[in-house]
């Protein structure tokens, strides 16, 4: 009998990093690693779901820099020449490693995963992979919803603040539309952070609910009657999901988590730093520096060095009985609620970092495949569901105030917020503070002028990407990031004085345009007031 | 102008020391901290110093009040309570520890003379602590026994927040906190990384390369395997050579299968 519902979100996103200037660019990979090795693995998963007549449901977030870069035609032609190049490379491999068959094995697993990456970017779905998305959502089973326009955090925008959240909320749902051909249901609000009153502007873009972590939930005003199991209205009537914490745990756990099993694939060994520094260097960055190429032959094996040669499946095996546990703790965890539910079946939300998912942990997209067919098969007491169509189920929700929360580390903004980056808010305030100043003196701009202000406003919600804070204070690749925010204030600034002094200076901002070329179609009225 | 392919010269931008404001602004960063960013015009300053001393007073030290002023309209004067934090050296920022969840708060810079007098700079923004911990208030509509509320509190998680929740994000930063040092070593390398335990290691591979010439029209086996020779008629392989006996027989045959050489290179790897 059926007493509760799973609800998985997955959270894709990736800054806005396109350099057309260099033919081979450093940060450009996170997007040419996420796509072979995380969305194209989730769209074989789909599809395999989809040709076995499987009953799912799933939600992914994906974020309007992630989809501009997916429909972005320079940086699909370098995923192709990404992947072809491993596709050399590990042909290369399968030779090198005759005469030491485990290795072997591996390098032939790669060297199909690459060509079947390659068919299905290239020929499936014509470079353009946000069209599978957009295909799995027609279908049925996926609900794809997005996130700010780039991912800017919202607790700390406390200059200027509704026009701020505006434009990050506005720019995410029409460019949502365009896509998809309708509203997005709901909204990932970047880092879960979530501050009071922000949901107003969720409400005018027509969104029914975004996500909160736990005590987002636990911890708002009236006390909830259910736990994090039922989704709240806020006043506005926009609905709040909490995050559930055992299944997160159990995925996302340093310490008891599924990703750190020894069977799995070590995700730091890599052949770009393990292999001879001449036979590697043409699959390197092109200043010679060793970065990793994505062909892994070890396991975790455990607290050593010493590391022994990954085995495929011993893995998959692991992930099944991994989402056999899974599941079974869910079964038991609904059987346990639904006493406590009143009227309602329990719904548990948990919501997980899409690149989690076969970029650090290899085996992620099977375990997720294992758990959503043995939902389907095995048993009848919990049922796959998405936020928007539990919304469905009720008529009536209790109506909350969440708390001020995030899902960064210790529940708040210390991440985005602390020593090496704190420095970054006075220039943000300050451009917004001046692009609403701008929107508002050049209201009706043509021309010249609403080509600057359009750029202005790009250039603000560029430097907005919570990942420049993110990246300064994990403290690797802290240069790109500083230089990123650098430039884009650096934009805003000069054209913005530009509009002032009455000198528009064409080249310059055709320059830009074509640089930075996010959001073709935004309006920079967003930020009159 | 407009159109007009002028290039103009355009200076390397730095972040200016400065916007010409004066202002403070308040930012929460959890229940219990706030952060505080400030630009002061020496204008401004100077201005409250003259009035000081038009008062037969003077300076004394430089202060951020902050002031709780919940569900107060705040008026300079009527907060709940304040406290002063003396500013030394060149600080433009500050955290300061309010210690209420839930709590508003508004900070002044100001100058405090010696004869105790508050002299405000600028005053910042109002914000509110995020609220932390179970809410006492209660729904009628969606009343339930005190105990219940309690239980679906511990069912969500409720006693494992603010402490149980190093995530597999925090596993990931140590691990790239990890490769920091080396990274300093090879500017921008990503995820450079070396293995853990101890500092020092070696590691010791061997690879054979093999290779050779033969006519280019000629078919070539090696290992009983077919390999594409280059135009010249040359050939190169790298095997990544493990512990053992390799017996490698290369086998070439002419274009018209008449001539056939043989050569069997036998390389034997043994690591002590």
């Amino acid at each position: 009998m059926l007493k509760g519902y799973l609800s998985i979100v997955l959270h894709a996103h990736l800054p806005f990093i396109r350099h057309p200037e260099f033919a081979d660019f450093l940060e450009e990979d996170w997007l040419f690693e996420a796509i072979t090795e995380t969305y194209i693995p989730l769209i074989k998963m789909l599809d395999g779901l989809v040709k076995d007549k499987v009953d799912y449901r799933l939600t992914i977030s994906l974020s309007p820099t992630l989809m501009s870069m997916l429909m972005d035609e320079h940086l699909q032609s370098k995923y192709l020449k990404h992947i072809d190049k491993l596709i050399e490379l590990s042909a290369k491999e399968i030779d090198r490693t005759k005469w030491e068959p485990k290795f072997n094995k591996l390098a032939h697993m790669y060297h199909s995963m690459f060509w079947e990456a390659r068919r299905i970017f290239a020929d499936e779905y014509k470079c353009n992979l946000v069209n599978a998305f957009k295909r799995f959502q027609d279908l049925g089973g996926l609900e794809v919803i997005t996130c700010c326009a780039t991912h800017g955090y919202l607790p700390l925008m406390e200059v200027e603040r509704q026009a701020s959240v505006r434009a990050q909320v506005r720019v995410a749902g029409d460019m949502y539309q365009k896509i998809f051909g309708k509203r997005t249901p709901g909204i990932w609000l970047p880092e879960c952070g979530y501050n009071p009153g922000d949901e107003e502007a969720l409400k005018k873009e027509g969104i029914k609910y975004f996500l909160v972590d736990t005590h987002g939930i636990l911890f708002g005003t009236p006390r909830p009657r259910f736990g994090v199991f039922s989704p709240y209205l806020t006043k506005s009537g926009v609905a709040a999901y909490g995050r559930d914490t055992e299944s997160s745990k159990a995925v996302w756990s340093a310490v008891e988590g599924y990703p750190g099993d020894h069977n799995y694939r070590d995700f730091y060994r890599d052949i770009g730093f393990d292999l001879d520094y001449d036979y590697i260097k043409p699959y390197i960055n092109a200043d010679g520096v060793r970065i990793n190429t994505g062909i892994k032959y070890y396991k975790i094996t455990g607290n050593t060095n010493n590391k022994e040669p990954y085995d495929p499946d011993t893995a998959r095996d692991r992930a099944a009985d991994q989402a056999a546990n899974f599941m079974f703790n869910r079964e038991k965890q609904v059987e346990y609620l639904v006493g406590q539910m009143g009227d309602r079946l329990p719904v548990i939300v948990a919501p997980y970092d899409a690149e989690l998912f076969g970029h650090w942990w290899y085996e992620g997209p099977s375990w997720l495949d294992f758990l959503i067919r043995k939902i389907h098969y095995d048993q009848k007491t919990v049922a796959l569901t998405t936020p928007g169509e539990y919304l469905k189920k009720y008529k009536k929700f209790q109506v909350l105030a969440p708390a001020a929360s995030s899902w960064g580390y210790k529940g708040y903004s210390e991440v985005w917020l602390e020593g090496s980056n704190d420095w970054v808010y006075r220039h943000l305030h300050k451009m917004v503070e001046r692009m609403v100043e701008a929107a508002n003196t050049n209201k009706h701009a043509k021309g010249l002028t609403l080509r600057a202000l359009n750029q202005m406003a790009r250039e603000v919600l560029l430097a907005q990407s919570s990942d420049w804070a993110f990246i300064m204070k994990t403290g690797s690749h802290v240069p790109y990031a500083v230089e990123r925010f650098r430039e884009h204030v650096e934009h805003f600034t000069e054209i913005y004085q530009d509009v002032k002094d009455g000198r528009l200076d064409e080249e310059y901002i055709k320059h830009l345009e074509d640089k930075y070329n996010i959001f073709p179609d935004i309006d920079y009225s967003v930020y009159q007031t | 102008m407009p159109g007009q392919a002028l290039k103009r010269e355009r200076k390397q931008f730095r972040f200016p020391q400065g916007y010409g404001d004066n202002k403070i602004v308040l930012l929460a960063r959890d229940p219990w901290w706030v952060f505080t960013y400030w630009e002061i015009r020496k204008d401004r300053e100077e201005d409250i110093v003259r009035k000081m001393e038009s008062e037969g007073d003077s300076p004394a030290k430089s202060v951020l009040r902050v002031y709780d002023i919940t569900n107060i309209n705040f008026n300079g004067k009527n907060a709940h309570s304040f406290f002063d934090i003396e500013l030394k050296g060149l600080a433009n920022s500050w955290y300061v520890n309010v210690g209420s969840p839930d709590r508003s708060w508004i900070v002044d810079i100001g100058i405090i003379s010696k004869k105790g007098n508050f002299y405000l700079l600028a005053r910042s923004n109002v914000i509110k602590t995020p609220r932390f911990g179970m809410s006492d208030q209660l729904d009628a509509e969606w009343a339930v026994p005190e105990e219940d509320y309690w239980k679906m509190y511990s069912l969500s998680g409720g006693f494992g927040v603010g402490k149980g929740s190093l995530e597999m994000r925090e596993m990931i930063k140590k691990q790239l906190e990890e490769q920091i040092s080396s990274e300093r070593l090879s500017s921008g390398a990503s995820f450079y990384r070396k293995p853990g335990e101890r500092k020092f290691w070696l590691v010791v591979n061997c690879e054979l390369i093999v290779y050779g010439a033969t006519e280019p029209d000629a078919k070539l086996t090696v290992q009983g395997k077919e390999i594409k020779l280059r135009q010249d008629g040359t050939f190169t392989l790298r095997f990544a050579l493990p512990d053992g006996k390799q017996v490698i027989p290369v086998e070439a045959t002419s274009k018209d299968g008449i001539d056939r050489r043989r050569i069997t290179p036998i390389v034997t790897r043994k690591t002590d």
